[in-house]
């Protein structure tokens, strides 16, 4: 009896010990496996959120240091800018004095990276009262001007494209303590967002860069560095190696003027600098012409103006032209009224068409189920939906579209939370369903079709014409899911369909992007623009065809003709009335740069082809031929200016060691080449300016589908680390049987020894 | 009270040894299937290659496949030979190397990309030197010779490929080899055409 109380107690007590500590095990257990499966989720969410090319907005002249990369820029002396604003183009011409502050022969390189759109075409170097005027070439050919004019002493500078915003300008033979004037001329469109209007021009000066020659293939960008890349040196040393020499007093002046000439395309209302003092004169309802009311000493903050229209009730339009060789071009300009005037909207049916597809598989798939059941809560009861999903098979949940109502909106709600991502992508079927238009003449009602994919596909041209033949009323909105869509394909496939393209990277960018989206869906202002040309066999027009007109952008259309004459007739509907407008195409007012824009737009869209289709070589001969027609840097073009005469004398070098690095009083060289080289105002200003995705997807093709870089995917598997996992949760299960063995021996064993 | 005690105390043991020895065999299964279903594909995706290649046109492995054969990789001197495939989505780097949409196919100009795990099909990637030969054989059955140029090991945080710079083919794939978790930084090979052949 005192045995068996006393087996009672001790019984009783080890599972008192050893319960807690079975929890603590399973506790352990279960965490380690949730560990495990959380940290491979984690890792996954990482491949995305990767930094795009940003915009390089500012630019210095840099001398070769000792250091191998890096760079010292010379001081930069004065600047003038002028801005011809004419509709939504700006031709900028910038003038800048640099000087060699050394006594030896220098090689310099001026980077100027300048917003996305721009166009470099004219490079001048300005020699004592000599003017050099740069001439296009085929890269290759440009480049071996320059170096030979290089070589053999003479001045020379040369204008290369790294990428589609930065460009590069090498000087050749700048001598002692000799002054260089380069002018470029380049041209960009004017950004709008909703009814404002703006142009930034890029003031702060020699921030760090490092230009590297034509090879370059990665862009590295640090994290804080607000789109300042470098990039990664090549295998070969590098060109030049002269030391920089900088006089200490250059540093610190830095005088900018800037004068712009503003011709908004439609009558002005506030015209406002954000940072600087202007003095305004207008010039009628549509012109005014202003400078800075004091020169910039320094200059320090980018100088940004920002005007608006004087708020109308019926789109107004603008038309210019241009005679370049035997070929007018023309641009037509088109603005919606502003303002609270928005003539009141139709109801709409709208097509959910979502790609559940293995490639949209992890965080693809919640941001395409999470775009969706946005779009789905902001339907009124006053339109009609219908959702689609596909992968290699494809569902369509309501036999036709359905009233959003609360019923048919929680079967569509509870059907999009079921999807998951797998099988293969059969866009095609997909597509035509999301055609099928049981009512086509039915005009009281929009039909817009908004299809979210990564565009995974292979058959680009049958889903092509399938749009082009098919698209009746509807219009396809394409949005892009994933941190690398197709974008490229999107957008084309929504300038087809008529309607716009919108990237969605990240869950962070879901209810942002989508809502900018809807607010277009919600309040269009024209449909149905259509543009008949005079000689509409002989016109190369672009956007073809003619996207509706949203609130917030305006419609440019540019397009070359052998003859600019008789009657362009634009027709559209307008708050369910026909609308109709002609432009005396003679009538326009002759600008410049029409043409570049028309070959900057060609170019774009030839660039765009040969990633659609994957071919690079098939498309070179078009892109050179315009580039070297249009006077152009691009891919494969350069501006070249070479001076006739030699300057440097025959015996001396062009000096790699004999200047000492003498760096002006006050600079910092940790300041100077480190983080902090740009201020933290332009840094948050380049973050705070991504680009406004549905604006530009109608005006031309968006930034980020000409960004060229390619995001480098997740390319590890979970195996070693689930074998890893899985060996130790055998490990684990072993111990705990030996221990639980042990436990048990312990009890048989003690328990007899007490007997004694 | 004993009784229920002990059982209690019995019952807490076998679940958390059974638990244990569940993920462990899960785990593992999942680990080796990955790796098998890396190799098995590769012999599905051979005969529709080999199906690609006699008439030009894409054939999937298996039905329900979201990616095909486009180019079959092989390298001579390690002998490894591999077939790559039309997208670098997670499903079909399972399966194959894939070949990044917005980079050129192969032979058509610029850089084409092709990315691939670091623990099965692109393992051979550290193995690869200056100057080996890397053939590309495409869907039209033209094989291309490359030669190893420069390797790279970059942060894919801050880092792109731009597709436009240079003729030639990257080999990407993640860094360092020998980890288990994923992270930023990435071995990129660049090959050059082989200036033998054109």
């Amino acid at each position: 009896m005192p045995h068996t109380s006393r087996r009672t107690a001790s019984a009783g007590s080890r599972p008192d010990r050893s319960q807690p500590f079975a929890l603590f095990l399973f506790v352990v257990c279960v965490s380690l496996f949730v560990l495990v499966s959380f940290s491979q989720h984690q890792a996954r969410a990482d491949s995305a959120g990767l930094v795009r090319m940003a915009d390089v907005e500012s630019g210095a002249l840099l001398l070769n240091s000792t250091e191998p990369g890096k760079y010292v820029p010379a001081p930069l002396l004065a600047t003038d800018v002028q801005i011809d604003v004419t509709g939504p183009i700006a031709r900028a011409r910038v003038t800048q004095h640099f000087i060699n502050p050394g006594d030896g022969w220098v090689e310099g390189k001026y980077i100027f990276p300048l917003p996305e759109n721009a166009a470099v075409d004219t490079l001048k170097m300005v020699i004592g009262n000599r003017v050099i005027e740069g001439q296009i070439k085929e890269k290759q050919e440009a480049r071996q001007a320059y170096e030979e004019a290089r070589a053999e002493g003479r001045r020379a500078s040369l204008v290369e494209q790294q990428r589609p915003n930065v460009f590069t300008n090498s000087v050749a033979n700048i001598g002692p303590k000799e002054t260089i004037v380069i002018q470029i001329e380049y041209q960009q469109t004017v950004r709008q967002d909703a009814d404002a209007f703006s142009l930034r021009f890029p003031m702060v000066v020699a921030p760090r860069y490092i230009p590297m020659n034509a090879t370059p293939q990665l862009v590295d960008f640090k994290p804080g560095d607000g789109g300042w890349g470098e990039i990664l040196p090549p295998e070969e040393p590098l060109d030049l190696e002269q030391p920089p020499v900088l006089h200490p007093d250059m540093g610190k002046i830095n005088p900018v003027s800037l004068a712009i000439s503003l011709d908004a395309g439609f009558a002005l209302g506030s015209v406002e600098s954000a940072h600087h003092e202007i003095a305004l004169i207008r010039d009628g309802p549509r012109k005014a012409k202003l400078t800075l009311a004091e020169e910039l000493t320094p200059a320090n903050k980018d100088f940004e103006l920002v005007w608006k229209p004087v708020a109308a009730s019926a789109p107004t339009a603008a038309l210019f032209r241009e005679r370049v060789g035997d070929e007018d071009y023309i641009l037509v300009m088109l603005t919606p009224p502003a303002g609270q005037t928005l003539p009141k909207a139709k109801p709409r049916e709208i097509i959910l068409v979502i790609d559940n597809s293995g490639s949209m598989s992890g965080p693809s798939i919640v941001q395409a189920k999470q775009s969706l059941l946005w779009a789905l809560d902001r339907l009124t009861p006053a339109d009609t939906f219908n959702v689609i999903r596909f992968d290699h098979t494809m569902t369509v949940l309501f036999p036709q579209a359905v009233a959003a109502h609360g019923e048919n909106l929680d079967v569509a709600r509870r059907y999009v939370r079921g999807l998951s991502a797998q099988g293969g992508t059969e866009m095609l079927p997909a597509l035509k369903a999301s055609l099928i238009d049981p009512n086509a003449t039915d005009n009281s009602r929009l039909r817009q079709v908004v299809f979210l994919t990564d565009g995974a596909i292979y058959n680009e041209r049958e889903l092509f014409t399938e749009i082009t033949n098919n698209l009746g009323r509807s219009r396809i909105f394409t949005v892009g899911i994933g941190s690398a869509p197709n974008s490229y394909f999107m957008a084309r496939a929504a300038e087809a369909g008529r309607g716009t393209f919108t990237h969605i990277g990240s869950e962070t960018q879901v209810a942002e992007r989508m809502s900018v989206l809807f607010e277009k869906l919600q309040n269009p202002v024209m449909t149905d623009i259509a543009a008949s040309w005079p000689d509409g066999r002989n016109t190369q027009s672009w956007p073809n065809p003619v996207p509706d007109l949203y609130k917030g952008e305006p419609i440019v259309l540019s397009a070359r003709m052998p003859k600019a004459e008789g009657t362009l007739t634009l027709k559209g509907e307008l708050a369910g009335a026909p609308w109709e407008i002609r432009l005396p195409l003679d009538a326009g007012e002759t600008r410049p740069g029409i043409g570049k824009l028309w070959a900057r737009r060609k170019i774009e869209q030839l660039e765009a082809d040969a990633r659609i289709e994957g071919d690079w070589q098939k498309h070179d001969d078009g892109i050179l031929k315009t580039a070297l027609g249009h006077h152009l840097v691009s891919r494969l073009t350069s501006l070249v200016a070479v001076d006739v005469t030699p300057a440097r004398p025959d015996g001396e070098a062009l000096t790699r060691h004999d200047m000492p690095v003498n760096l002006p009083e006050g600079w910092d060289y940790e300041k100077v080449f480190g983080g902090e080289a740009m201020p933290t105002a332009k840094r948050a200003a380049l973050h705070a300016a991504p680009p406004p995705m549905l604006a530009m997807a109608a005006m031309a093709p968006a930034a980020e589908t000409m960004a060229p870089g390619l995001a480098l995917p997740q390319t590890s598997t979970d195996a070693a680390s689930l074998i890893r996992g899985g060996l130790l949760a055998l490990m684990l299960a072993t111990l705990l049987a030996a221990m639980r063995w042990l436990q048990r021996q312990w009890a048989h064993t003690a328990l007899p020894g007490r007997r004694l | 009270m004993n009784a229920i005690s002990k059982k209690a105390a019995a019952l807490f043991w076998a679940a958390a040894i059974a638990l244990c020895l569940g993920v462990g065999f899960y785990q593992i299964g999942q680990g080796l299937y990955i790796k098998a279903k890396a190799e098995v594909a590769q012999i599905l995706l051979e005969r529709a290659w080999q199906r690609t290649l006699t008439n030009g046109h894409p054939h999937k492995a298996w039905p329900w496949a979201d990616a095909w054969p486009v180019a079959k990789l092989e390298v001579p001197t390690l002998g490894k030979s591999q077939i790559v495939l039309s997208n670098a989505s997670g499903e079909a780097l399972a399966f194959g190397p894939g070949h990044l949409l917005g980079s050129p196919l192969p032979g058509a100009g610029g850089t084409s990309v092709i990315a691939g795990h670091r623990d099965t099909h692109f393992s051979f990637l550290r193995d690869l030197k200056r100057d080996d030969t890397v053939t590309l054989t495409t869907s039209d059955g033209v094989t291309l010779r490359y030669s190893v140029g420069g390797i790279e090991i970059a942060d894919a945080r801050h880092t792109q490929i731009d597709p436009g710079a240079q003729m030639g083919i990257a080999l990407v794939t993640c860094y360092p080899f020998d980890e288990t978790a994923r992270g930023p930084l990435r071995y990129i090979v660049f090959a050059g055409p082989k200036p033998d052949t054109i």
